[in-house]
């Protein structure tokens, strides 16, 4: 340890050091390093478990680690856990500068990648704002002088004229509400969502979605079978988003089924999570859609044959999954059915 | 002598505030239009009206509000009627779940949606006037 410290010493770095896993750990969280080096063969916790608990701490640190040649295989399980790079003891400085260059490299790309991401988010808020005025305000106006205009003409209108004018006056309407959904998505107000968490029981939770959706399941004759394994832990959470996230989920479910089919909705607590699963044996998801559809405004091909979608129910349930600490993915097979998995970490002791 | 009641609407949209003043002058107001709340506040200082009609969305964000909001503290135009209306509930109503819009905003008189049913908007516009009237007698 000493020798790595000497050869950094030359360079611009602030360098700390720990001789076992749980004081390394401690300094993680004071010294907020950009990057470790973690040796596997550790007196007290091991290397494997030193990485594991830096990445769960702030995933952009860049571990490194060094091992003997012993332990090359070891150093692959590492890199499987989330370390960046091995280095197999001894090498020389030159190999030990250049891979700490590496890996310094690597934080600045991790970065710039999370700012990235932050500036495309605040884009798309200015959007919605671009979208209100520009293209809301004139249909709206559009809206309203037909309004004044059948009611101005309404004893010279014939029935003939009437219903065409209604026709318009409804076609701008949904036109005004297809809008105001992309709005609702695009300003989903995450932190406005956040004022409101408080524990929650997602039994409860379910239970409001199973019962509005129910008679769009008994006009297609589906059954939703829920099982939850009660009693589950409360999650920390905004009651109203959660419910329209299984609304959304299981009006999917219903839109996609086979008349006559079965919605199984499962609850359980797994790994200080309670994960939410909602299976259909509806028409399924091709394996090309699969990695988009929580994407704004994605429609599968063949969805888009039984009903008309925004494309944004999916993600704004994603969006208020994740504004909840959680996370939604989901397990498909094209004709057989899919499988929306929900998790939410419940309130911790 | 000229007894039409004098109204006035402050919106930025002028396609939408033509809609409205062609049902208000139909039905026997005079209407005068304020395209901005600057000019509309100019307009307030300089002439009597009986009755404003108050866009909220304006300029660069709720300036329909913060124009409300200067209207009732203004010794002379503390008592004119404000109607507002907005487009802007529908928009927002998520973020507030079952919670009408303007007594969390601004003290207003009443309250109407876009787009407006032009009977609907009658009805208020004269409501408001006799309501303001009963008051001053």
């Amino acid at each position: 340890m000493d020798s790595c410290v000497r050869i950094l010493k030359s360079g611009a770095y602030k360098i700390s050091t720990a001789s076992n896993g749980q004081q390394g750990l401690d300094l993680v969280n004071e010294f907020k390093p950009d990057l470790v080096y973690v040796d596997l063969k550790m007196p007290g916790i091991s290397g494997i478990e030193v990485i594991e608990k830096i990445r769960n701490t702030d995933a952009t640190i860049v571990v490194i680690v060094i091992t003997g040649y012993a332990t090359v295989s070891s150093a692959v399980e590492a890199m499987k856990n989330g370390a960046y790079d091995f280095l197999p003891k001894p090498f020389t400085p030159d190999e030990f500068r250049l891979i700490t260059q590496r890996g310094l490299d690597k934080r600045r790309l991790i970065l710039e990648t999370i700012q990235l991401r932050r500036e495309k988010e605040m884009l798309r808020e200015q959007f919605a704002a671009i979208v209100s005025h520009e293209l809301k305000a004139p249909l709206g106006a559009v809206q309203q002088n037909l309004y004044v205009l059948v009611s101005e003409l309404t004893n010279q209108l014939n029935e003939d004229q009437k219903s065409r004018f209604e026709r318009m006056q409804t076609n701008i309407g949904d036109l005004i509400k297809l809008i105001l959904t992309w709005l609702r998505v695009l300003s989903v107000d995450i932190n406005k969502i956040k004022e409101n968490f408080k524990p929650t029981d997602i039994s409860t939770v379910i239970s409001k979605a199973i019962e509005s959706v129910q008679p769009h399941a008994m006009r297609k004759d589906l059954e939703i079978i829920s099982r939850i394994s009660a009693p589950l832990p409360p999650v920390n959470g905004d009651e109203g988003t959660l419910v329209e996230t299984v609304v959304n989920i299981l009006a999917n479910a219903i839109k996609y089924s086979r008349p006559k089919n079965e919605i199984i909705l499962k609850a359980d607590e797994t790994e200080s999570k309670i994960v939410i699963a909602i299976s259909d044996s509806g028409i399924g998801i091709s394996q090309e859609d699969l990695p988009f559809i929580f994407n704004d405004f994605f429609t599968g091909k063949d969805g888009q044959k039984i009903e008309k979608s925004s494309g944004l129910g999916l993600a704004i349930t994603r969006r208020i999954v994740e504004a909840h600490n959680g996370s939604i993915s989901v397990e498909s097979e094209l004709g057989k059915g899919s499988t929306f998995l929900i998790r939410l970490p419940i309130i911790k002791p | 002598m000229d007894t039409k009641r004098k109204l006035i609407i402050i919106d930025d949209d002028p396609d939408y505030v033509a809609g409205i003043k062609s049902v208000l002058e139909t039905a026997n107001y005079s209407v005068d239009v304020a395209y901005n709340p600057k000019d509309g506040f100019k307009a307030l200082q300089s002439k009597h009206y009986d009755l404003l009609l108050l866009d909220i969305m304006m300029g660069r964000g709720a300036e329909g509000v913060a124009l409300a909001r200067k209207i009732r503290k203004d010794a002379k135009l503390r008592e004119l009627p404000v109607l507002i209306i907005t487009g802007l509930r529908e928009q927002i109503a998520f973020l507030f779940p079952g919670q009408p819009v303007h007594p969390h905003f601004v003290e207003t008189d009443e309250l109407l949606e876009k787009p407006v049913e032009p009977k609907l908007l009658l009805e208020k516009v004269s409501s408001l006037l006799k309501l303001a009237e009963a008051k001053r007698s």
